[in-house]
């Protein structure tokens, strides 16, 4: 089976609805790959959209110079909100991996879509906030876009300190569900 | 000018002269007001920068013998607030029109008055633009005429005082080309004065006000400023009780606000030094 | 190696310039810039000021500078249409200062926000009469700290404003650079000069006790002084060196980065944002075995005619890639001199090309040109 997360440059888009991390996950995702030594590019939509409606924020990993900062064609998506997949969840490239929130209707019916408890697993830990980083924990387990311990460092050096622990909790909880999916049987 | 004493004329560029002003003009007793309240200030003209915007006021900074900015209509205020940040020791001495500071100019100069930053606002008003020709100002009164109310203003006349004080103003004062005495009094004092201070003069222009008005000549038309004026200001405030029913038509003269509040470089200065920096040191 | 947002790496590039005075007013997308001065320069012992409006912001500035401080503004399409004014004020008192706009889909309110480069021609011939024009852009982040860097260098060299354009997408993209340490205060060479002649070719000599300058939009001499007959003369002489100096050092002045162009018979050339769409777009025909580079423009004006017609002389055809809907094009065909067909490719959606879009263009260029057809122009 093609795997598009294989390739290089790495096309990566986090969305969701505003107010869910969304460019904070973009942000940890490019600084987790840069201490991985990869070229990284992150961009961002901003404005109304980055507050009210579907958010999202591409991270373009390479081992060489970026030259097209953008996502067209995105090999790893991640998705917590209805909107969010509307609006993405068909702007993939063949073969590659989207993780979508379990809570989204309509949604994993795709090869290569894996829903999971993103937002009930943030929620049970008591911030539902932190979903985005359960879907980041998920994203580096499945497919492997970082060093985990690089993504761990790149969250202590970009949340707030007050939310850095919930944060990391949130991580590693997401890292689990990821793992158990690639164990799981398809 | 021509009756400057030979004590004022350092204070003065005399390549510059004679000044663009017409003959009759209110403006050159302001500009001889400021050289007189500067010499008994006797602050180093080199500390002293005088600005000016568009206009007939405009041209003020041209006629002193220190460091000048003749800037844009309207916007000297944010070249001047530029300016003292920059150079904290210097005196800054703004002149403005009408026009200049209370219509293209409104915004920039209520918000220099609510920063109180450190200056001293001269507004020439003249009730009219006169360097365009005799249009119509916000401060021309109602009913008066101008090339562009030829039929006499049906617009509210807009009170610079008022407007200075209600945009937080620490040092308002206004006064008359007529009162030749007390121009460099209130001009010394809010040169002295720690914050955005602004001195109006009721300036006149018989070259267009008042021949579009029929108020005579330059000397009719100070007669004109002492008869419709009201002096209100023995007691701070008082003239901001005074109500416009109880004036028709005459405009309190005096000083309105003598207030210390925190200065607006001097707030940077405290706020640079918390974070460690040596910002007015 | 830090991962560093665009508007950032202005500040960086700023502080280490020496930069210690911003006057700002906020607006999407460049408003980082302001934040991160906000929160530096206090603890500089620098200035920071939010002013009432972007009119103030530049004046604030151009009084800054004569007051001795090093100072910049940064602002987006419908800021910069209000600073205009002062851009003029800042040309004709010869004042030194960066003015960095982050373009966005205009005109008016346009699109919030999304990116574009509609305001290259306003960067150059923006405010009334004719000025000398420094206008400088980038397309990295790394780029960007540089090209500040530069910009405060020639704002003094040249006193004139220098303009920085960046666009929506560059000022909130983050990459991974290398920055170097910032020191705690730039040395700044204290300035020299002949208080008798504040103007024309002489250096840029802040207020003093030593000067009795009168700055003023009012055409003047070199001494400053206004009327006279001669004035006219006096102050276009003055304009004329201005623009004459910058001319002359075009040359230096032209910054702009050749990919691929050794072998090429195609040339696109792009600038800012979409030259990396381009640089893309260069693969992908590339890998069609077409020979085509990429002529990247950094310094946008004074416009590199020197290299652009050596270019033109060698390729058989150009295409200009620009988010607007044909602005520079119009300087590349004139540079050109009819040497080769020069097609321009624009849109001012909001959206990024896609290096597909562009390398679609190019090669339907070529098949225009192969086929005998003459210059096409399709925006």
């Amino acid at each position: 089976m093609h795997r598009a997360w294989h390739g290089d440059p790495l096309h990566i888009r986090l969305s969701g609805r505003g107010g869910q991390g969304i460019i904070l996950s973009g942000v940890v995702v490019a600084e987790a790959a840069m201490l991985d030594g990869k070229f990284v590019v992150h961009t961002q939509s901003y404005g109304p959209e980055a507050r009210l409606g579907a958010s999202k924020s591409e991270v373009v990993i390479s081992a060489r110079e970026i030259a097209f900062p953008e996502v067209a064609q995105a090999d790893v998506l991640l998705c917590l909100s209805a909107d969010a997949y509307q609006k993405y969840g068909e702007r993939v490239a063949a073969g590659a991996l989207s993780v979508i929130d379990d809570l989204v209707v309509g949604a994993g019916r795709a090869t290569g879509e894996v829903m999971l408890p993103l937002r009930r697993t943030a929620r049970e830990m008591g911030n539902e906030l932190s979903a985005n980083m359960v879907g980041l924990g998920a994203l580096i387990a499945i497919a492997g876009i970082a060093d985990p311990e690089h993504g761990r460092q790149a969250i202590r050096q970009w949340v707030k300190p007050e939310f850095r622990e919930v944060n990391l909790k949130a991580f590693e909880r997401g890292m689990e569900l990821g793992a158990a999916c690639v164990a799981a049987p398809s | 000018m021509s009756d400057v004493g030979a004590d004022l004329k350092r204070y003065l560029r005399s390549p510059m002269m004679p000044t663009v002003w017409c003959p009759g003009c209110g403006h050159g007793n302001i500009a001889r007001a400021i050289a007189t309240a500067l010499d008994r200030l006797a602050i180093d003209l080199g500390q002293v920068v005088i600005l000016g915007g568009i206009g007939c006021s405009g041209r003020t900074p041209f006629y002193f013998n220190t460091n000048a900015m003749h800037t844009t209509h309207g916007r000297v205020l944010a070249f001047a607030t530029g300016l003292k940040l920059a150079n904290p020791r210097l005196t800054l001495i703004v002149a403005m029109g009408d026009g200049d500071a209370l219509a293209i100019g409104a915004g920039h100069f209520v918000h220099a008055a609510r920063r109180n930053i450190d200056l001293t606002v001269i507004l020439y008003n003249n009730s009219i633009y006169g360097m365009t020709g005799g249009q119509q100002a916000p401060t021309t009164p109602f009913s008066f005429r101008s090339t562009t109310s030829p039929f006499g203003s049906i617009e509210p006349t807009f009170d610079a005082v008022d407007l200075a004080l209600a945009a937080g103003a620490t040092y308002v004062a206004r006064t008359t080309t007529f009162d030749f005495a007390e121009m460099p009094e209130l001009i010394s004092e809010a040169i002295r004065h720690p914050g955005f201070a602004m001195v109006e003069i009721l300036s006149q222009c018989p070259t267009y006000f008042g021949r579009l008005n029929k108020l005579g000549d330059a000397p009719d038309m100070l007669e004109y400023e002492r008869d419709h004026t009201v002096v209100a200001d023995e007691e701070p405030n008082q003239a901001v009780e005074i109500t416009r029913q109880d004036l028709v038509g005459n405009l309190p003269v005096g000083v309105f606000r003598r207030e210390i509040r925190p200065e607006y470089v001097q707030q940077y200065a405290e706020l640079s030094r918390g974070r460690g920096g040596n910002y007015g040191a | 190696m830090r991962l560093v947002q665009g508007n950032e790496a202005v500040v960086w590039g700023a502080l280490a310039s020496g930069c210690n005075f911003y006057a700002g007013y906020p607006i999407t997308p460049a408003t980082e810039i302001m934040e991160y001065m906000a929160r530096l320069l206090p603890g500089r012992g620098g200035v920071f000021i939010q002013m009432e409006d972007e009119l103030a912001a530049l004046g604030a500035v151009i009084g800054a500078a004569w007051g001795g401080m090093r100072g910049m503004t940064a602002t987006s399409g419908p800021g910069f249409s209000l600073m205009q004014e002062h851009i003029g004020y800042a040309a004709m008192s010869q004042t030194p200062c960066v003015v960095v706009d982050s373009q966005r889909v205009g005109p008016s309110t346009g699109q919030p926000t999304m990116p574009a480069q509609g305001d290259v021609m306003q960067a150059r011939w923006g405010s009334h009469g004719d000025r000398p024009a420094l206008v400088v852009t980038a397309s990295s982040v790394k780029e960007v700290y540089d090209t500040t860097r530069l910009s405060f260098e020639w704002a003094y060299a040249y006193r004139v404003p220098v303009i920085i354009l960046l666009d929506a997408v560059l000022s909130h993209m983050r990459e991974n650079i290398e920055l170097p340490v910032l020191p705690a205060s730039a040395e700044l060479a204290s300035p020299s000069g002949d208080p008798e002649l504040p103007f024309g070719s002489h250096p840029f000599m802040p207020f003093s006790a030593a000067t009795r300058t009168i700055v003023s939009g009012l055409a003047h001499d070199e001494s400053g002084a206004t009327r006279g007959s001669g004035i006219g003369t006096a102050n276009e002489q003055i304009l004329k060196g201005a623009i004459r100096q910058i001319e002359n050092d075009a040359p230096r002045l032209a910054r702009c980065r050749a990919d691929r162009l050794e072998d090429a018979e195609w040339a696109i050339v792009s600038y800012g944002i979409t030259a990396r769409t381009a640089r893309s777009a260069v693969d992908l025909l590339r890998a069609d075995g077409v020979r085509v580079g990429l002529l990247e423009l950094h310094t946008l004006w004074p416009f590199p005619e020197q290299i652009v017609q050596a270019l033109a002389q060698r390729v058989r055809g150009m295409l200009m890639a620009e988010l607007n809907l044909g602005q520079l094009v119009l300087s590349l065909r004139a540079a050109a001199q009819g040497m080769c067909p020069v097609s321009g490719l624009g849109r001012a959606d909001g959206e990024l090309f896609t290096p597909e879009a562009i390398a679609a263009a190019m090669s339907a260029e070529i098949r225009q040109i192969e086929v005998g057809g003459r210059m096409s122009h399709h925006v």
